[in-house]
Order: structure tokens, then sequence, then C-alpha cells
């Protein structure tokens, strides 16, 4: 009896998903799963990777990434460096539209600028640029309507990268329709390729094609480039757990989803209707070391370390070959990764032994952070842990909730960690991220003096060819004292399928819909 | 009655008080910053500074109670710190998913399950009996997130008759919204079928060997008559007892079932904040499935009377 | 579940569950001193191999053996389930007494707190307790225990009170003996009977409980093999490797049946109402 009910009831809601949502022909919407709901429609104020990757389809600001971590200009023209470099002329493009209709102009700008620096707004890159942080901006006017002039206390090389940033909402540039009499948001009114048309909380967020949109010439690079929307309607859908979303594109429920995992791309890579593509990011998956332990200060012991793992196989296994091996703090992607950044550490057994001997290393326990949240820290760890173990070193593995291990991480209490960065974009910030005093911030993992000072030359000088003599001394002096192991920079897999075309995912780890189209 | 579930409802305030402090106090010994959280590796002083100052994460933390306890008392649990949203709203409507699916699916056990356990218990040990016991003691072992896992597998991916994919409200479109939550509810039917089916067996068995059942039967009544009229509502009640029970378990147990079909109901959203460190979503979530606990036991107290006529508040 | 089921001296049923039960001991004591391959042993040319007569199970996503990993794992789950059914029964017994002995305020502190334990998702209580006590086997014993101590406590402290009512023992007090000897003599040996019947129902749970968290992220921490995290574990590798999540699961059924059907023969001899004519 209870069978005949569970089949009656079955079939009957069987009949019920048929009829259940279904796509029109020449549907010309493009779905996009995004694993969690957007934090609000406001560039770079309560927001989070998705937030970012959303909202950069609807705003854009004067200068943006380029695909190899370089900046150039969106909406500005050109911009001018004076030869003392700390002042900034911004010749904006003429003839760009925001999304109501009005044409941009300086006076936007400036309004933009103005609501940003308010602390009202929390602004999240605010205390970038009022001087707390590394720049002061002492002015910015507008001397003619197609022109912005900004003045700088001191030069700075990450002025235009630190505007650019995808969590600094890219210093969009906003009308101010963007608010309401009071100041409260009403909603983003940009000038980028998509107009905000809908957001369910906790379900989609639907955007429709600007068709004023002024594009650049050329093909997309980065942020910038040629950005012209080519389907009409882009609609995210909040789906949180990968195999779901993985299931919604088998079943065609949605076209494209931005990050599956290497263990998704072996089941997906048969199936003819999916296609994969991956591209490296600029994130750093790293084992980091407490430089400041008793144990681990010893440099000696860091070096034997880092001889007993393969980490080019180590590399392998945790990312399915998905990823290259990066043993430099200089993303793969990023134009200063050079031959330097190649030479990296060498796989030797023998010599590890040897190192710990030297190093004194009487078999004391050592403790290996990791968590349960990233697959990749947790996989890096285990693999880590085998290898450290073949030559006998005696590695303990704690397995932390994530929130737990981010604690143990800012507050410097640890011996080892596995750890993921998020993507920066330029090699300055990329070592920015892991180097700096102790005293001041007990979550910096390098603290050599030196080296700081490298990196602190590396934030002002504006010539390329500087910047790269510093990246390469720098990575000569991580290999040599090991206050970190760079494993690899990870990459994003993207799948899609057959119906669209065009899709490409690339270092800032970003969607861009705007290169998509519907096949034939 | 009236001064019974006053009553009721006036023990319960110290109760939901132990667990407003306890909670408040047990989230916050966990590990963990919810500003890191939302911050990640790239919060420096500043940012983290300027986060907690915005949601009030600086204040000591008798002031940090003191003001969430005056919000309460005037029906305002806060918002997210991860979302913003406000959290009484959020609740309700994650509530409502999740309530949809647990009563469903625990009224189509019972609707299953009731009367398989009587009819056990009145064929008892025959081969209807033996099939039952075996039936239900089968269901019974098995976890429910594994047996949502092969159903989804099953249904989902291997024969492709069922969306995978999270929930569409029954509001917006009742087909879709039926096939989405089918999986889940089969899941949650198929394994408390078992608990309910073995307690009819057993209170009905308690049930028929009482002397008036005896003298129903000597007075030449029909066994019909006799199982409807005499034995049903009395073996009824402890059942009726343990269906409250578990509708009131499985809102804080959903989660897991919750996470195997992705649906964005109240469990998930508790284990969610907490990973986060999403205090005021925490701590409202956890107030509120403690609530509604202690009103569905009030509730099942009350009609207890109803089914049992042996028992009269 | 009677002992007439077609004439055979015991139930077929409580028969079955001896010999589940028989087996997962078995199991567990054998994955403690002995397993075909390293549990934890890595090897990056196995990785993800369906099962075959080299690894029975096949092999996870690091390359381990999963008959390997499914019998140390078993060692793991029993003994997590062991240690909390322990600690919450002894806890609940102690507290249960207390309370029904003394009464007045101590009973009514009891009763909300226990209130408040049993209206509190356990999920919560395991998290909160794993990251103070930090994430082992005993944080999660102790947060286990916590959230099963409530019920013990109920079920002794409804004991004590009807009992306190009952003949013998106002008997025993009549006849001059101390309220503590009573307690010892008449009382405790009474309840033994219903805390037998819940502590077996309970081994299932706390064993489907420490699945469920593991299944949440909050479980033991890998790689230590447990039931539970292999089969969280096995979730990305769901259609590509089914065999990961379909033993560990089947494991778990298992034995959980065994207890169920044991169970219920313990039942049926200690609790008088419910044993058959």
């Amino acid at each position: 009896m209870r069978r005949t009910v569970f089949f009656g009831l079955a079939v009957a809601l069987v009949a019920g998903a048929a009829c259940g949502p279904a796509k029109a022909a020449g549907d010309d919407t493009v779905r996009v799963s995004l694993n969690a709901d957007i934090r609000s429609t406001t560039p770079g104020t309560n927001r989070d990777d998705n937030t970012d990757a959303v909202v950069l389809h609807v705003v854009e600001g004067l200068v943006a990434y380029r695909e190899n971590g370089s900046v150039g200009p969106l909406l500005a023209e050109s911009v001018e460096i004076s030869p003392d470099g700390k002042t900034y002329t911004f010749h904006l493009r003429s003839g760009v539209k925001f999304h109501n209709g009005a044409t941009m102009t300086a006076d936007d700008v400036l309004w933009s600028w103005n609501r940003y620096m308010d602390p009202a707004t929390e602004w999240r890159c605010l205390s970038e640029f009022d001087g707390r942080g590394r720049a002061k901006v002492e002015a910015i006017e507008a001397p003619d309507p197609q022109t912005v002039v900004v003045r700088l206390d001191a030069p700075n090389a990450l002025f235009l990268s630190t505007l650019a940033r995808p969590d600094c909402g890219m210093t969009g540039i906003l009308h101010k329709d963007s608010v309401a009499a009071d100041g409260s948001w009403i909603g983003p009114v940009g000038t980028g390729p998509y107009m905000l048309a809908d957001w369910r909380r906790g379900e989609a967020i639907t955007l429709r094609r600007f068709a004023d949109y002024a594009s650049l010439p050329g093909d997309a690079d980065g942020f910038t480039g040629g950005k012209s929307p080519k389907v009409e309607t882009v609609e995210f859908l909040v789906i949180p757990d990968a195999s779901a979303a993985k299931a919604a594109l088998v079943s065609g429920a949605i076209d494209l989803v931005p990050d599956i995992s290497p263990a998704d791309r072996e089941e997906l890579k048969d199936n003819p209707d999916i296609e994969i593509v991956a591209a490296e990011t600029m994130g750093l998956n790293a084992i980091l070391f407490q430089t400041r332990d008793p144990l681990m200060g010893n440099q000696k012991l860091r070096q034997a370390i880092a001889a007993s793992l393969d980490t080019a196989q180590i590399v392998h296994a945790v990312t399915d070959g998905n990823s290259v091996p990066n043993n430099s703090v200089v993303p793969t992607a990023s134009a200063y990764y050079t031959d330097v950044q190649r030479q990296g550490f060498t796989y030797d057994p023998a010599r590890a032994q040897a190192l710990l001997q030297e190093a004194g290393y009487a078999g004391e326990k050592i403790v290996m952070l990791t968590n349960n949240r990233y697959q990749s820290s947790f996989n890096t760890a285990v693999f880590a842990q085998a290898m450290m173990q073949a030559v006998g070193i005696n590695v303990e593995l704690e397995v932390l909730e994530w929130g737990t291990q981010l604690d143990r991480y800012s507050s410097g209490n640890y011996q080892m960690m596995a750890f993921p960065y998020s993507a920066r974009l330029d090699p300055s910030l990329s070592f920015e991220s892991m180097m700096g005093n102790k005293d001041e911030q007990p979550r910096k993992v390098w603290e050599d003096p030196e080296a700081l000072e490298l990196l602190a030359r590396s934030m002002v000088v504006t010539d390329d060819a500087e910047r790269q003599k510093i990246f390469d001394e720098l990575h000569r002096r991580l290999i040599d004292q090991v206050p970190m192991i760079m494993l690899f920079n990870g990459s994003d897999l993207a799948a899609f399928n057959s119906r669209i075309e065009g899709y490409r995912p690339w270092a800032a780890s970003k969607p861009r819909l705007w290169t998509v189209s519907i096949a034939g | 009655m009236l001064r019974f579930a006053l009553t009721r409802i006036a023990l319960a305030v110290p109760t939901l008080l132990i667990v407003a402090v306890s909670v408040f106090l047990l989230i916050r010994l966990i590990p963990g910053d919810p500003a890191l959280l939302m911050l990640g590796d790239m919060a420096d002083p500043h940012s983290l500074a300027d986060f907690r100052r915005s949601h009030g994460l600086d204040q000591p933390l008798p002031v940090q109670f003191a003001l969430w306890l005056g919000n309460l008392a005037a029906g305002d649990l806060g918002r997210s710190i991860t979302t913003g949203q406000e959290v009484l709203p959020l609740i309700f409507d994650r509530f409502l998913v999740s309530a949809t699916i647990v009563v469903v699916a625990v009224a189509l056990a019972s609707l299953v399950a009731v009367p398989a356990g009587m009819l056990a218990a009145w064929r008892q040990n025959s081969l209807t009996d033996l099939a039952v016991v075996a039936g239900a003691t089968l269901l019974l072992s098995v976890p429910s997130f594994w047996l949502g896992l092969l159903l989804l597998l099953l249904f989902g991916m291997k024969l492709g008759w069922l969306p995978v994919v999270g929930y569409v409200p029954f509001g917006q479109d009742f087909g879709a919204a039926l096939a989405y939550i089918v999986l889940p509810v089969a899941t949650l039917v198929l394994v408390e079928v078992g608990v309910i089916a073995r307690m009819a067996r057993a209170s009905t068995l308690e049930v028929l060997r009482l002397d008036y059942v005896t003298h129903a039967r000597a007075k030449g009544l029909s066994e019909l008559a006799v199982m409807g009229r005499h034995v049903f509502w009395n073996a009824f009640a402890p059942t009726w007892t343990l269906i409250g029970l578990i509708l009131g378990n499985l809102l804080g147990g959903i989660a897991v079932v919750e996470t195997v079909f992705t649906i964005p109901g109240l469990g998930r959203l508790l284990v969610d904040a907490i990973f986060a460190r999403d205090y005021p979503v925490i701590q409202g979530c956890l107030l509120f499935i403690a609530g509604v606990y202690i009103v569905v036991n009030l509730v099942v107290d009350l009609l207890y009377p109803v089914f049992d006529p042996r028992v009269t508040a | 579940m009677t002992r007439t089921w077609f004439g055979l001296p015991a139930s077929p049923g409580a028969l079955l569950g001896g010999l589940l039960i028989g087996v997962l001991l078995l199991a567990a004591g054998l994955g403690m001193v002995w397993t075909p391959y390293d549990p934890l042993a890595i090897d990056f040319r196995a990785r993800l191999q369906p099962p075959g007569p080299e690894h029975w199970l096949g092999t996870d996503e690091f390359g381990r053996d999963v008959f390997s990993r499914a019998l140390a794992g078993a060692s793991t789950s029993v003994s997590i389930s062991l240690f909390t059914v322990a600690a919450a029964t002894v806890a609940g017994m102690l507290i249960g007494l207390a309370a029904g002995y003394l009464r007045g305020w101590t009973d009514r502190i009891v009763v909300s707190i226990t209130d408040a334990l049993l209206a509190f998702p356990g999920i919560l209580l395991a998290l909160g307790l794993l990251a103070v006590l930090g994430a082992n086997k005993y944080g999660i014993i102790l947060a286990l225990a916590l959230a099963y101590t409530p019920s013990v406590v109920r079920v002794v402290r409804s004991n004590v009170f009807s009992l306190r009512e009952t003949g013998f023992v106002e008997a025993s007090r009549v006849m001059g003996n101390g309220e503590l000897f009573t307690m010892a003599r008449h009382v405790l040996p009474n309840c033994i009977a219903p805390v037998t019947v819940l502590a077996t129902g309970m081994f299932g749970w706390v064993l489907l409980s420490e699945s469920a968290l593991s299944f949440l992220g909050l479980g033991v921490p890998p790689p230590a093999p447990t039931w539970g995290n292999m089969l969280a574990a096995s979730r990305p590798y769901m259609s590509q490797a089914p065999w990961l999540g379909i033993y560990p699961g089947l494991c778990i059924a298992l034995t959980l049946l065994g207890i169920n059907l044991l169970g219920d023969a313990v039942r049926d001899r200690l609790d008088p109402r419910m044993r058959r004519i």
C-alpha cells in the first residue's frame, strides 16, 4: 500500500516537473550560477566576490585591470602622470552615456569621488586614499567637463591599480540618480554594458543589455577593451551547492557555471554538450610558516621542509593538473612573471635530510593547520604531510573550521598552515598581502627588513623595468628564506553548454558576460 | 484549559531566557570573528576597525547583550552582518520553506504509517505484521542524508526525472514547486514512516489488550467497529505526541536534508550563519527554533485530551 | 519480536540484530589492530579506483583504500557512540536522581535547563563546544553527551517521582532506612530498565548525529576516518565515484539496523509494559 502511494505521488510530481520552467527556442537569455547571493548593489560597499562580479557588469571606473594585471584606461581616454609622480590628469572619453541617458562628465566623477570619500558611504577602500593607508588624495578638481585632476601627497605606483581594484568597486563612476535625496542608496545608475533589472534576494539577479553602451574598440581585455553586450538578458541564479550547480548545467537549467571544481571537470569533460575552459587566476595557494615560532624560526628547518616537498606533484594532485605549479608570489598570469620567477624550490629528499641534520631537528612535533572549507587547502596539507613524513619530519594535521583558521592566521598563532590568499592583480599587492612587520600586524608572514624596504620601493617606483628588478630580488630572497612555500595560483574552470559561445574566464576570477553570445 | 495554557507559556519564558543568554555567550566563545570572515585575508587594520564600528562589534559584551535584549523586547532581532537584511523577515522567509517541507512530509508519513502500524497490531504476528515491522525497522535505520544522496543520484542524475537544484515557492509556480520538493519530502517521509509506524503499532497493541476492547468484542461488535470506535482514538494519542515531537525536532534537524538538496530553509540559514559568525542571525534562529519547539509541544499537549478521553486537562 | 515467531526460540530479528552488532564489534576490534592497507596512506597513482580485487571497496580521492578506512572508521564511530552514551547515561542518572530526590528548587532549575537544552538544536551546541575544545573525538563525545543527557534526566526524574510514592519505597523509609540508602537500594535499580531501553536507542542516534555533524562539516576532522566524514567527503564525487558514499552509508545503515533490532529485543525483555502477551 505504501508503495502505491509513493508511486502515485512520484508520477504526479514528475508530470509537474515536465511543465516546470521551460525555455523557449529563441530565448535571448543566458543563465549563470552564482554560489551565493550578492550582498548589495553598491560598488565597493557591503560586498564580496560575487557582489563585485555582478556590480562590475553595471558600473565602470576611470581605469580598469587588463588580463595581465596591468591597468588601462576605461572611462578615461588617457591618464597623464606628472614628472614628480604626484599629479594624475584623467582625460575623459566623450559621449559615454549613463543608463538613464545622461552623458558622463567630470562633474559625475567628482560627485562619485566625494560620495566614496564620505565615511557614511562605508566604502571599503576609503582608508587607501584618506591618508591612513598608502595614499592621500589632497585635491581633486575638474578644470573642464572632460578633465579630472587628482593631486596626491606623495608619488605612488599603486594609485591607479588601487582605483581599479574589483573589491573597491573599480571606484565606479555613478550618476547622482543612484542615491535618493537623503543620500540613501537606490540602485546603480552606471555606464556598464548591462543594467540592473531585478534582484530577488536569495534567488536571482537579472541584468538587461544597455543599448547605448559606448564600447572601446577591439577585444575584451580584462575589465577593459571592447565590452559591447551581445545577449539581451543575463540572469545570475543563486545556487550555493556545487553539485547542484553541476546538475543544473547538465540538465540545461543554466548555461554557465563560472567555477567548477577539478573533480567536476573530470566528470563533465566527456559530456559532448558541455565545454570547459580554464584560466590561471592570481590567487596565492601556499603553506605559511610562523617565523617567530621557536621551532619554525629556524631557517634551515624551513629550507628542509621546502626540499622535502615535490611541489609540482602536489599541485598536479590537488588541482588534477588544472593549475601550473608556481613557487613565486608573482602570479603566472602577471606581466611580471619571467624566467626568474620560474626558478623555484628544488625537490631533493636527500638534501632535506641533510638540512634537517644541520638544523638540529630532533623529531619535534610540528602542527600544520588547514581547513575543511577549501578543498585545495585541505588536500595540499594532506599531500604535504605525507611528503614531510617521508623524510622524517614529525608533522601533524589540525583541521579547523574556516572561521577559526582565519582567526589563527590573523593573530599569527600557528607553526605552519595551508592557506589560500584571494587574488591581487598587482605583484606589489600580492607581496604586500604576506609581507609586513608582525608587531604591527601579526597576520603578516615575512618580515625581513631588507625585503620590506624593497617592497616599499616597488610601490613608489612607476618604471616597469625598475619594478621587475625589485620583484626578481624579492623572489630570490623568498626562495632562500622560505617564510612561505608558494604552490600555485589556482585556476578558474568555467563550464558552459553549447548554447552559448565566447565565454572566457580570466585571472581576476570574475565572470564577464559581455563576451558571451548565443550560438547559431 | 486556558489556565493550563497560560501557565505553560509563563513557564516557557525562563526557558527562552536561558536559551537567549547561553546562545549569546556560546557563540562568542567560538573562535572566529565576523569582521575577519567578511573581509577575509584582504582585511587591513583600518577596514577591520571600520567594519567593527559600523556593526557595533567594538562595544563591550555586556553592552552588546543589553542592546540586543532591549531590541528583542521591542521585536527587533537586528540585521544580518553578512547581508544586511533584517533578521526577523529573513527567518520567516526561510521558516516558511522548511515548514512547508516538514509539514507535508510528516503529514504524508503519518497518513501512511498510522494505518500501517495499526493494521500490523491488529494482525499481530501475521505476515502483514512481519512485513510492516521489518520495513519500519529497515527505514528507521537509514540515515536521512544518505538516503537523500541516493535518491538524488537515482532520480536527479541517473534518470533525470526530477530537478536537483534548490527550491521554487508554491506561490510562484505550483508545478515547479511540487517537482522541487518531491525528493526532500520523499526522503523525510521514508525516514519518519519507520518511527511513526512502530509507535502506532506499539500503542495499538497496548490498547488492544485493555479490558474494554475485550468487552466490546464480547458484545459482538464487528472488528471494524471495535477498531474504529474504541481502539483508534486511544491508540492515536501517544502517536500524536510523537508526531508533535518529530515536528519540533525536524525544524532543528532539517539542516542536513536542506544541505543535500540545497534548499534555502531555516536549518541551512543557521548553519551558514554559524560558519560566517553572523551573530544576529544565529541568535535569532536559535531563539525562533526554541520558540517553535515550545509552541508545538504546547499545542500537542493541549490537543492530547481531544484524542485521549482518559485525560482531561 | 516475540519468542514464538514461527516456533523459533528467539526472534529472528533479535538474532539478525545480534549478528550485525557482532560483526560490527568484530570489525571495530579488527580495525584497531589491523587493516589491509594503512587507512591514511596516500597513493598518488591509485586515486578514485572502483572496487576490484586489489581494493575491495575502491579507493578515495587520495588513493586511500576505502575498505581499510571503513574498518578503521568502525572503531572510531563505535567508540564515539559508546563513550557518548556512557557519559550521557551516567550524568543523566545522577542529575535525574538528584532532581527527583531533592525536588524543590533543585528540581525546578534542572527542569528549566533540560527544557532549554532540549529546545536547542544540537548542531550549535556541538559546533560551539568543538570550537572551544578543539576539533577532535573528545569534543564530539562531550558535545553529543551534553545534547543527549537531558532525555536521560527526564526519564530518570519522572521514574524517581513515581517510585517515591510506591509501597516498597515507603516501606523502606518506614523501616528507618536513610534516604540515600533507600535511593541506592530501591529507586536506582528500578530506573535501570527504562534507562537501558533509552540507551540502546541512543547508541543509534549518536552514530547518526556524528555522521550528520561530519556531513555539515563539523564532525571528526579528516584525515582520520569515520563513516560520517567518509560519507561527507564523498559528496563531490557522487556520480563519478559512487562507491565512496554508498559503502560508508551502508555501514551506518546496517549498524543502525542491528541496534534497532537488538534494542527491540532488549526492550521486550526489560520493559514489562511493552512485553508481548
